[in-house]
């Protein structure tokens, strides 16, 4: 770092890269990259979110449905987040090849177990005295659904959510080594080169994006969930 | 059983409820005539099957047998979810949406049907003021309430569309002695508004007796024992059974049953204040007390002490001794049971009744109390 900062008499900065740490001209340099790769990553965490989302929520409304199932998808669940990411890749490249398909599979199987377990959770912290209130009330299944059991787990499945996005997005560095882009690139691109300053700038985008995504998602629960806002309710669900 | 000339609200026959995996019926060959515009109340020991009776009222429990009849329909004549639109509902633990306005709570049923938003509106704020709530509480949420408060905007999301029917499931049992006294006071006044078709469950005798005005009385298994007025129950219990459940306090509870009202007072050692001491000296005589309360034009002054009178010279007039204030005041519509127990803590075991226009009625004693139960 700190022959960064000093004053070499004659030589251009490159002739300090050998030892320096991070390279700011280069950033400068590679903003569109930067762009690039952020919006890669972007779309690759997204798609395994949503992908994530819908077969948790399909998993979830069967466990709930038919409580004996709970246990085994949990294992399951339990099962794929463990594999490591590259074992998990290694598997699938002679199935699905190189690429998006692979690399959102291994993404989404990382999502299961959290949204799977924080949607159930979510919907069995529904008081039960609120859902017979409900039925007492006249509410159709759907309608009891929509207006009262999910806007009271709610605060449960975005904290599923938050979870899972801030992991899936320290995942999807990794996927870049089976050709997927996102800010995992500029990783690769370092450590082939013998050169810091990508692998800095891709880690601490990361980070950055990770902590961002779940600041939204914070605010976005605080938006959805006006009642829980009072100090006096102590609703707390995780 | 229930007056032919009564039309009935709620008929139960012969229904019986036995719940997968139990070995013994939860309601058994039930046969219940609920009168339009009465207060049921459902009692027993745990285990009695009372909240599950109350429970197939609505089809939140489906019977294994028999049928029911709502308002001379079969129950089964409507989806489920119409028949509870009609069917207001109030239970233990009030169950609000805590994710709701106490406004959109209320208002769930209207909206259920469809209402459109004015008349919802206008409908929520009708009932805020009947169950006497503040207007203030309706952009809150329910955690921010008291129990108290919960628990009027439990009863008044159940009547928001007018059911003529309520289910109430032990709605007092969670709210503290004091409250739970003023709760059932206001149904009392509401019900005189409303009229509507009320069945209670509670494991309350007192409740029972202070509310309804039929008390079925079940034991476990759901086997009706006994179906009556309070009166009738406290008079003639039909078995041991009921007695006991009813209590070594009978007498007492149905004093509970009556006021003041229904006895007949007397007139008591009460003078005017330009009567002389000498009248004062024979009237205490009567009535072995050692004061004369002081009535002038129907108005109660007091009391003045039979220590003054004898202190005071010949041809002094009541009105220019010392008068103190009555304590011992009862008002007609005062309960039985109340109005014995300050009979007894007065020294001299009388108690005045004023009315709400503070005037005198006359007093009563535990002679007439006894009398008043005849």
């Amino acid at each position: 770092m700190r022959s960064l900062f000093t004053l070499e008499p004659s030589g251009s900065i490159v002739a300090s890269t050998a030892e320096s740490f991070i390279w700011w001209g280069w950033i400068g340099d590679h903003l569109d990259d930067i762009w690039q790769r952020t919006v890669e990553h972007l779309v690759l965490t997204a798609i395994a979110i949503v992908v994530g989302f819908v077969i948790s929520a399909l998993l979830a409304a069967l466990a709930i449905r038919l409580r004996w199932t709970y246990g085994p998808i949990t294992i399951i669940g339990s099962l794929l987040y463990t594999i490591p990411s590259l074992a998990l890749f290694a598997l699938l490249i002679p199935i699905t090849g190189l690429g998006l398909v692979t690399a959102e599979i291994a993404l989404v199987s990382y999502t299961i177990l959290i949204l799977v377990r924080n949607i159930v959770s979510g919907m069995d912290g529904v008081p039960p005295e609120v859902r017979e209130a409900a039925d007492a009330m006249g509410y159709r299944p759907g309608r009891r659904l929509l207006r009262v059991e999910l806007p009271l787990a709610l605060p449960a499945i975005i904290a599923g959510l938050r979870i899972a996005t801030v992991t899936v997005i320290g995942l999807v560095t990794v996927t870049a080594l089976i050709g997927n882009g996102g800010y995992g690139a500029f990783i690769n691109d370092g450590l082939s080169r013998d050169f810091s300053t990508p692998i800095v700038v891709g880690t601490v985008l990361s980070v950055v994006l990770a902590v961002l995504a779940d600041l939204a998602f914070a605010m976005l629960e605080r938006l959805l969930t006006p009642w829980n806002r009072g100090s006096s309710s102590g609703r707390g669900v995780s | 059983m229930p007056a032919s000339s009564e039309s009935i609200a709620i008929r139960l026959n012969a229904v019986s409820k036995t719940f997968p995996g139990a070995a013994a019926p939860a309601v058994t060959a039930l046969d219940l005539e609920i009168p339009e515009g009465n207060i049921v109340a459902l009692v027993g020991p745990s285990g009695c099957g009372k909240t599950t009776t109350l429970k197939m009222i609505n089809r939140l429990i489906e019977p294994t047998s028999g049928s029911i009849e709502v308002l001379g329909q079969p129950q089964e004549a409507v989806p489920a979810y119409e028949l509870r639109r009609r069917i207001g509902y109030v239970i233990q633990q009030v169950g609000l949406f805590p994710h709701q306005t106490i406004r959109r709570n209320v208002g769930t049923v209207p909206e259920l049907l469809g209402w459109d938003r004015a008349e919802i509106d206008q409908r929520v704020e009708e009932l805020v003021e009947l169950v006497g709530l503040d207007a203030a509480t309706l952009d809150r949420y329910p955690p921010e309430l008291s129990g108290g408060q919960r628990q009027r905007v439990g009863v008044a999301r159940a009547l928001a569309a007018d059911p003529p029917i309520l289910l109430m499931d032990e709605p007092y049992s969670a709210v503290d002695p004091v409250v739970r006294e003023r709760l059932q006071d206001e149904l009392l006044d509401l019900q005189s508004k409303v009229g509507k078709t009320i069945v209670l469950v509670t494991h309350d005798i007192d409740e029972a007796i202070r509310l309804a005005d039929r008390t079925a009385i079940l034991d476990v298994g759901g086997i009706l024992r006994q179906y009556d007025t309070s009166e009738n129950l406290l008079r003639h219990p039909a078995s041991p059974f009921v007695a006991s459940f009813l209590g070594r306090e009978r007498g007492l509870r149905r004093l509970a049953l009556r006021t003041v009202n229904d006895i007949v007072p007397m007139r008591g050692p009460a003078l005017s204040s330009t009567d002389g001491i000498e009248l004062a000296v024979s009237i205490m005589a009567d009535h072995a007390t050692s004061w004369v309360a002081i009535v002038d034009a129907d108005r109660l002054i007091g009391w003045v002490d039979a220590k003054s009178i004898a202190a005071a010279s010949n041809g002094t007039l009541l009105g220019a001794l010392p008068i103190e204030p009555f304590v011992s005041r009862v008002a007609p519509q005062t309960p039985l049971r109340e109005a014995l127990d300050t009979i007894l803590t007065s020294s001299s075991r009388i108690a005045c009744i004023v009315d709400d226009h503070d005037h005198f009625v006359g007093m009563i004693t535990i002679d007439q109390l006894a009398e008043g139960l005849e």
